[in-house]
């Protein structure tokens, strides 16, 4: 399964073995020029940009330009699922006290491709809230910000399966042990 | 102080900074260990979260900050040609920050009080639930108070060697006021002169008082980010050691409810986050800056835009803070967004510090490549992969998979501190060596620390990334078993191993060179 998190890794291993290999190859070159390049001596006095320097510098604009138009855009589950919300069909509140989840019930049972709102408060603490697939990989979370705050997101969960609750924030020494196995079991539509 | 005697004083603070590097490594070893589930006979939970809560102080502020002091204690009156400010304020500043992070490191040591360099509100203050002594928090806070005090007693004589005097009187006898010095200070300082002389329809702005370098730019605008980090750091240093006497005093606690916790969050974050520009970009920017021309005998290539681009950075890094808070819902969508846009902003401002870098070298070839040069080439391809991964985790929808996993820490927070940052203070302790010593150290060993180092790091921060990935979390434990992801920490702890074996190789590097007894005669009253 080609989760969202591993597509990036993939884009990102991809330019840092292209930088990886650009410096070897720059540091080759620099090390190895045959001849002297005095005449390249062509710092700009008068405090305008080089050619390179500007293009470099429009390459890097539109980098950024694009990487906000796509992580902005509806691309990823997480910007549609957030950014565009879609109405809620389900709600689920949950409550996190001394060191604990309290779950509405004890398998929280959710209908596939459904929009869901989660509503976790905390009486205490900073905590975090993030579902696990049973493979270990995050499907998504959020902070937990403590009262007065209430924390909300709508999810849609496309493929059915069995879910863990794991607090995403350190609390306390006791925080490794917020861990709900089999906290959630997300249905085919019509079963 | 003489020349020699500011050279003392920065052995002395490089020596201490390395102590502390070791320290940081080993402890880093050992939590490497017990991710594994390893050592848990040594140190159980609340003794693995007091030494990471530790961990970051001796790193950042007992390695990095001091190294930076010292190298600037002797740089910037070097490159300016005059006298420290105060050589009080020079050591106050060197046994305040070894006394607060002895402080914290202790406390945390013996007490096992754990709230972790986040400080989240109302973890460190969280007596009855997660079972802090109120002396350990009391404790604590004078630590991080005293820390942060030191930063500030050395930015003000930074401040104060490069400004002072305020009025200035020129050889003509004509004294120019302190209005008159600061607006010209900020003109020259920032390249605004031509445009201000396009605004005054002049041909040309002419400096009378100042023509700085730009590494004495970009130490005093890497200065602001900072002083601005200690103030708010230190005011939670304050807040902590307050709470904890007034419990200690009435043995009754003020609450949680004393400070809203999303407000404190944005004011920590904001403040926090001054130290990845101002100590971890603009620190290094302007060492590289300095070394790489003096070691090429050319200019910096494309000073003017250098010069631009670090005032631009400057109004970056104080609307980036919100990357730390994309996960936090109640946060207005409005700050995500910015938090997010602003820090595809520090990938133009490094990109063009780094083009400008890789200019200078490629316009010198053919370069021989000395030790300080090989260090600092290897610092921009870890500042390139620590930070590519970070501008990706700081994307709002990204977030939602990266926030508080391994990736954050390993690909990001790790290979930026240690193979950016760290190389470049190992290039700069190369390039001084021989001016505060004399001496010139081995290459051949500086490449095998190299080597071990750069290498070590990005095996380290890769491994922990991938992991990330698969959706390991940073600040936890796994006692249940790491399943998937302990292949992944096991070769994590393969790379750590690389780099304590390098740093062994640079102390056998230095030590074989001016001999041990010569660096312990440092910290003996010189004559």
């Amino acid at each position: 399964m080609m989760y969202p998190q591993l597509v990036i890794e993939g884009v990102y291993f991809a330019i840092i073995s292209i930088v990886m290999v650009f410096i070897i190859v720059f540091y080759i070159l620099t090390s190895r020029a045959r001849r002297s390049v005095e005449s390249s001596n062509v710092h700009s006095e008068a405090g305008g940009m080089e050619r390179g320097e500007r293009n470099w510098m429009l390459f890097l604009f539109s980098i950024a330009l694009i990487g906000n138009i796509v992580f902005l855009s509806p691309l990823l589950p997480s910007a549609r699922n957030t950014l565009y919300s879609p109405e809620p069909a389900l709600r689920v509140e949950i409550h996190v006290e001394d060191y604990k989840f309290h779950l509405p019930e004890k398998t929280i049972r959710i209908p596939a491709k459904t929009p869901v709102e989660f509503v976790v408060v905390s009486e205490d603490l900073v905590y975090g809230f993030g579902i696990f697939r049973k493979d270990g990989t995050i499907v998504f979370q959020m902070q937990v910000v403590p009262k007065p705050y209430v924390n909300r997101i709508i999810w849609v969960f496309e493929e059915p399966g069995t879910y863990d609750i794991r607090s995403t924030e350190y609390s306390g020494p006791l925080h490794p042990w917020m861990f709900v196995s089999d906290a959630i079991v997300v249905e085919e539509v019509g079963k | 102080m003489n020349e020699d005697e500011r050279k003392i004083l920065a052995l002395r603070f490089a020596l201490v900074a390395l102590l502390f590097f070791a320290l940081a490594g080993i402890e880093g070893i050992l939590m490497r260990l017990r991710i594994l589930n390893q050592l848990t006979a040594f140190f159980d939970e609340r003794h693995y979260y007091s030494m990471m809560t530790a961990h970051p102080f001796v790193g950042i502020y007992g390695w990095a900050y001091m190294a930076v002091m010292g190298a600037f204690y002797f740089l910037v009156p070097y490159v300016m040609k005059r006298d420290i400010y105060s050589k009080r304020a020079a050591y106050a500043s060197f046994w305040l920050m070894i006394i607060g992070i002895a402080i914290i490191w202790t406390t945390t040591f013996v007490t096992h009080y754990a709230p972790l360099y986040t400080l989240y509100w109302p973890i460190p203050i969280a007596i009855e639930l997660a079972g802090w002594h109120p002396a350990a928090i009391f404790s604590f806070g004078i630590g991080v108070t005293l820390v942060l005090a030191a930063v500030l007693v050395f930015f003000f004589n930074m401040f104060a060697t490069i400004f002072l005097p305020v009025r200035v009187e020129l050889n003509g006898g004509e004294r120019l006021g302190a209005g008159y010095v600061f607006k010209e200070l900020m003109l020259t300082a920032f390249n605004l002169d031509k445009l201000w002389a396009k605004v005054k329809g002049i041909p040309h702005y002419t400096a009378r008082v100042f023509n700085y370098p730009v590494f004495v730019v970009a130490v005093f605008r890497g200065c602001v980010d900072t002083t601005l980090n200690a103030f708010v750091i230190g005011g939670v240093g304050l807040l902590l050691a307050s709470f904890g006497l007034y419990h200690l005093i009435s043995g009754d606690s003020p609450g949680f409810a004393l400070i809203d916790p999303l407000v404190y969050k944005n004011v920590f974050w904001w403040g926090l986050d001054l130290i990845a520009d101002g100590n971890v970009l603009i620190f290094t920017a302007g060492t590289w800056y300095l070394v790489v021309p003096l070691l090429l005998n050319r200019r910096l290539y494309g000073e003017p835009v250098v010069r631009a681009v670090i005032l631009a950075d400057l109004v970056v890094s104080l609307f980036v803070w919100n990357h730390h808070m994309l996960a936090d819902t109640p946060q207005p969508l409005a700050l995500q967004i910015q938090g997010q846009l602003f820090t595809w902003g520090e990938l133009i401002t490094m990109g063009l510090t780094i083009f400008a870098v890789l200019a200078t070298i490629w316009h010198a070839r053919p370069v021989k490549y000395s030790a300080p040069l090989k260090f600092i080439l290897a610092s921009m391809t870890g500042y390139a992969i620590g930070g590519l991964a970070g501008i990706i985790q700081a994307n709002y929808a990204a977030n939602r998979y990266f926030h508080n996993t391994q990736w954050v820490i390993g690909i990001h927070g790790h290979i930026q501190l240690i193979v950016g940052l760290s190389l470049t203070i190992f290039a700069a302790i190369y390039a001084l060596f021989p001016l505060l010593t004399g001496k010139t150290l081995s290459e051949r060993l500086a490449d095998a620390h190299l080597l071990l180092m750069a290498v070590g790091g990005v095996v380290m921060g890769l491994a922990m990334g991938m992991a990330g990935t698969l959706g390991m979390l940073r600040r936890t434990l796994y006692p249940m078993g790491l399943g998937v992801y302990k292949p992944y920490m096991i070769v994590a702890v393969a790379g750590a191993l690389m780099m304590a074996t390098g740093f062994v190789v640079f102390l056998i590097n230095v030590i074989r060179t001016v001999g041990l007894s010569t660096l312990i005669k440092l910290f003996l009253p010189q004559r």
